[in-house]
């Protein structure tokens, strides 16, 4: 009776709440957009997001991690870029989530010795529900995700949405010009 | 309303200054309102610096005095707290009663306090009075902290010579979404702009990452990774964070709070001393507040004693034949508030639990607050964290106020040529935001604990063949019974298209931005070249006002079960 498994899955924030309304078409559209999206890491594994090599320790993860929120965390984000960065803290946070957890990196590990690495394409999710519960289906939303990421990274920055801090930091670069 | 009176400044009017003096950009002050106590801190430009008030205090209490038409808080003139809370006209410990309804155990509590607090139990804001010229003058939680935060931001604007606009306060771990509206209500009617609501222990937090950052050479670049816990209790909350640190960064691993303090101790010892104290003030009458404050004032000194000595003697006269002539020990204190500390361990060990690791794992274990004097509070910090010492690098009463006023420099965008703001926190959600499904079961979407910014999705279904509407309950809180949670809003979705039960897929997704702002999108997923019925449902919550607990119920009542949702059964072999 029950459709689908609704695994919890990382979305991107909603760059400007415009674009959130058409959030729910997000994979049923994302096979049209595959065909001309702007290359943004798309076939980044997690070891690549975090910038480290599959071999490294948990220390070194962590690591990885703590340099790279202090890079992307919208807190500290410079102006204009807090909606891009805030996407991409949420996947580097997947990645630490998944990497920082034994169990999870295990089976990550696994995942990637299959071969099922992230550089496939996403046509062959949509359309089919019970592959995607075979091939690992977090994967494949997980590419969906970021194909709605390119799609949203082609608008402009409105800018609403960003911290106080990035909105000083721009105001103050704005009349330093 | 008497709410606009307060409402001190016009956007046009700051905005334009801001333009003008804009070569350098606000840097927002820090502030920490306590149950009993508050303070405010700004950094200098070089490090932070607590703000002093005429009477060269760093520390104000929390209270608000109505006398004729002019109300005035504790910022000024706190010598006059205690004979203002034997006449009834002053209020006080308002952060336990912001954002609750009269059927909360905690309002209930509040009904010994030495002012007018009544409840009618039928889920609305209670009835808050001080006693003025013989007559109850009513008032709200949020009124009586924006009269203190006026007073508090004429006094860093004097001190700073210049406007305050924008502020960093701290908050209890266990406030719900509603409760931060309605701080931040306070603040704009105060005329202050709130970068950010700060769980208090993740202020101590931020503060310890840039000490560990200072003092450690071996931290500088390495990035080794400290743990620390931190326990924070003061008059009307408990908390407890832990934060892993590296390089500036801090960040919250597991957070837990419960409504639990000192205020919690006083009428627990109270209650002890004069076991009929219920039935005594229960009328409210001038005299029986004098009572009230009077036992307050006694027991409140012994409490304070009693962290230093093992036994004091108290004597007051409550008049009316009634006198209190006894000696107290620590132990009585201790077995009277049994319950108290029993809820202190538990919140400690949910937070080890939570972040998934033992005592043993914690570097630092860090205690804060006012009730960090109470020796019983110490023993059981240390003895759950299996440690002879705690962290001794800060002050207990200023670490709060500190860290908002570090959060308040990094979010204003200031950067410190010596590194001193290379600082950042990353924060967890404190309570689980979910919705009502399978029955009246609370179904979390995005969990506690969570990393922030987030956003997570879930699928739901319809529960009655051709159900063409669905009704979305937001809550936030950790119990299962979806009732037993803080109900955030709701709305419907219209327009599923007729199915069996069970077929329809209805997305319920929810949003935490950087700033905090819970967004929810819900709609129906249609597949293929069908078209979208109707457009998904973005709403920014909370969107529930005063009396959400009588908005559940009616809700309830008019709706029943006939809107359901149950939530999709996981599939078990995820990892195929």
């Amino acid at each position: 009776m029950y459709l689908r498994t609704p695994i919890d899955r990382v979305l991107f924030s909603p760059s400007n709440p415009q674009f959130s309304r058409t959030q729910k078409v997000s994979f049923r559209v994302n096979s049209k957009l595959n065909n001309n999206v702007i290359e943004i890491s798309e076939s980044k594994s997690f070891y690549e997001l975090l910038g480290i090599q599959e071999t490294v320790s948990l220390l070194e993860i962590k690591q990885a991690y703590k340099q790279l929120a202090r890079k992307y965390h919208p807190d500290v984000s410079p102006p204009g870029r807090v909606e891009e960065n805030t996407q991409r803290f949420i996947r580097v946070q997947e990645a630490y989530e998944t990497l920082s957890d034994p169990k999870s990196r295990d089976m990550y590990d696994k995942h990637m010795s299959k071969g099922l690495h992230f550089a496939f394409s996403p046509r062959r999710k949509c359309q089919n529900d019970e592959s995607m519960e075979n091939t690992g289906e977090w994967k494949n939303r997980w590419h969906s995700q970021l194909s709605e990421l390119k799609r949203r990274n082609s608008h402009k920055d409105s800018g609403n949405n960003m911290s106080w801090g990035a909105h000083m930091r721009r105001q103050r670069s704005e009349t330093s010009l | 309303m008497a709410e606009q009176a307060y409402t001190v400044v016009s956007d046009s009017e700051t905005t334009g200054e801001e333009k003008t003096s804009s070569s350098f950009p606000e840097i927002a002050i820090g502030i920490d309102i306590g149950t009993s106590q508050c303070s405010v801190a700004v950094w200098s430009g070089s490090q932070v610096e607590l703000v002093r008030n005429t009477r060269n205090r760093k520390l104000m209490k929390s209270y608000v005095t109505f006398k004729d038409e002019v109300p005035a808080g504790g910022v000024s003139d706190e010598l006059a707290h205690e004979y203002d809370m034997l006449s009834g006209a002053a209020i006080f410990n308002m952060k336990r009663l912001i954002g609750r309804v009269d059927t909360d155990p905690v309002v209930h509590a509040s009904k010994s306090l030495p002012f007018l607090v009544e409840t009618l139990n039928i889920g609305v804001r209670p009835f808050i009075a001080a006693l003025v010229n013989n007559m109850w003058r009513s008032t709200t939680p949020e009124e009586v902290l924006a009269i203190f935060l006026v007073e508090l931001r004429a006094m860093a604007e004097v001190k700073l010579k210049r406007p305050v606009r924008n502020v960093v306060l701290t908050v209890p771990v266990s406030f719900s979404r509603f409760q931060l509206t309605r701080i931040e209500r306070a603040c704009a009617m105060a005329g202050l702009h709130v970068l950010r609501l700060m769980p208090e222990p993740t202020a101590v937090a931020l503060l310890y990452a840039q000490q560990q950052q200072q003092s450690g050479h071996e931290n500088m670049g390495s990035g080794s990774e400290k743990i620390a816990l931190i326990f924070n209790m003061g008059a009307g909350y408990c908390d407890v964070a832990i934060t892993a640190t590296a390089g500036g960064v801090s960040q919250i691993k597991a957070l837990a709070g419960s409504t639990v303090g000192g205020e919690d101790l006083l009428q627990n010892l109270m209650h002890h001393l004069l076991p009929n104290m219920d039935d005594l003030f229960s009328s409210h009458g001038i005299e029986e507040i004098k009572r009230m404050g009077l036992l307050r004032v006694a027991t409140q000194n012994a409490i304070h004693l009693l962290s230093f000595d093992e036994s004091v003697p108290i004597d007051v006269d409550l008049g009316n034949g009634t006198k209190l002539s006894k000696v107290l020990t620590r132990t009585e204190l201790e077995e009277v508030n049994k319950e108290v500390f029993e809820k202190c361990e538990a919140l400690i060990k949910r937070c080890l639990q939570a972040a998934k690791l033992e005592a043993e794992d914690v570097h630092d274990v860090i205690i804060v607050g006012g009730c960090s004097y109470v020796p019983k509070v110490r023993n059981i910090v240390m003895s759950i964290c299996k440690r002879q010492e705690l962290y001794s690098g800060m002050n207990p009463l200023e670490a709060a106020v500190r860290g908002a006023a570090l959060e308040g420099a990094v979010a204003s965008g200031i950067s410190d040529p010596f590194g001193n703001l290379d600082l950042l926190t990353i924060q967890a959600t404190p309570l689980s935001i979910g919705i009502q499904a399978d029955g009246g079961d609370f179904v979390p979407v995005i969990h506690q604990n969570t990393t922030t910014p987030v956003r997570k999705e879930q699928i739901f279904t319809t529960v009655h063949d051709d159900q063409a509407e669905a009704l979305i309950l937001v809550y936030e809180g950790d119990e299962k019974a979806a009732e037993h949670n803080h109900l955030l809003g709701y709305f419907k979705i219209r327009g599923i298209p007729p199915a069996q039960k069970g077929v329809p897929e209805i997305s319920v997704c929810m949003d935490i931005d950087a700033s905090n702002v819970l967004r929810v999108f819900a709609g129906v997923i249609v597949h293929g070249t069908q078209r979208a019925p109707m457009p998904f449902m973005e709403v920014r919550m909370p969107t529930v006002d005063d009396g959400h607990g009588w908005s559940a119920q009616a809700l309830h009542k008019m709706y029943g079960s006939t809107l359901d949702l149950v939530t999709v059964k996981k599939i078990q072999h995820r990892d195929c």
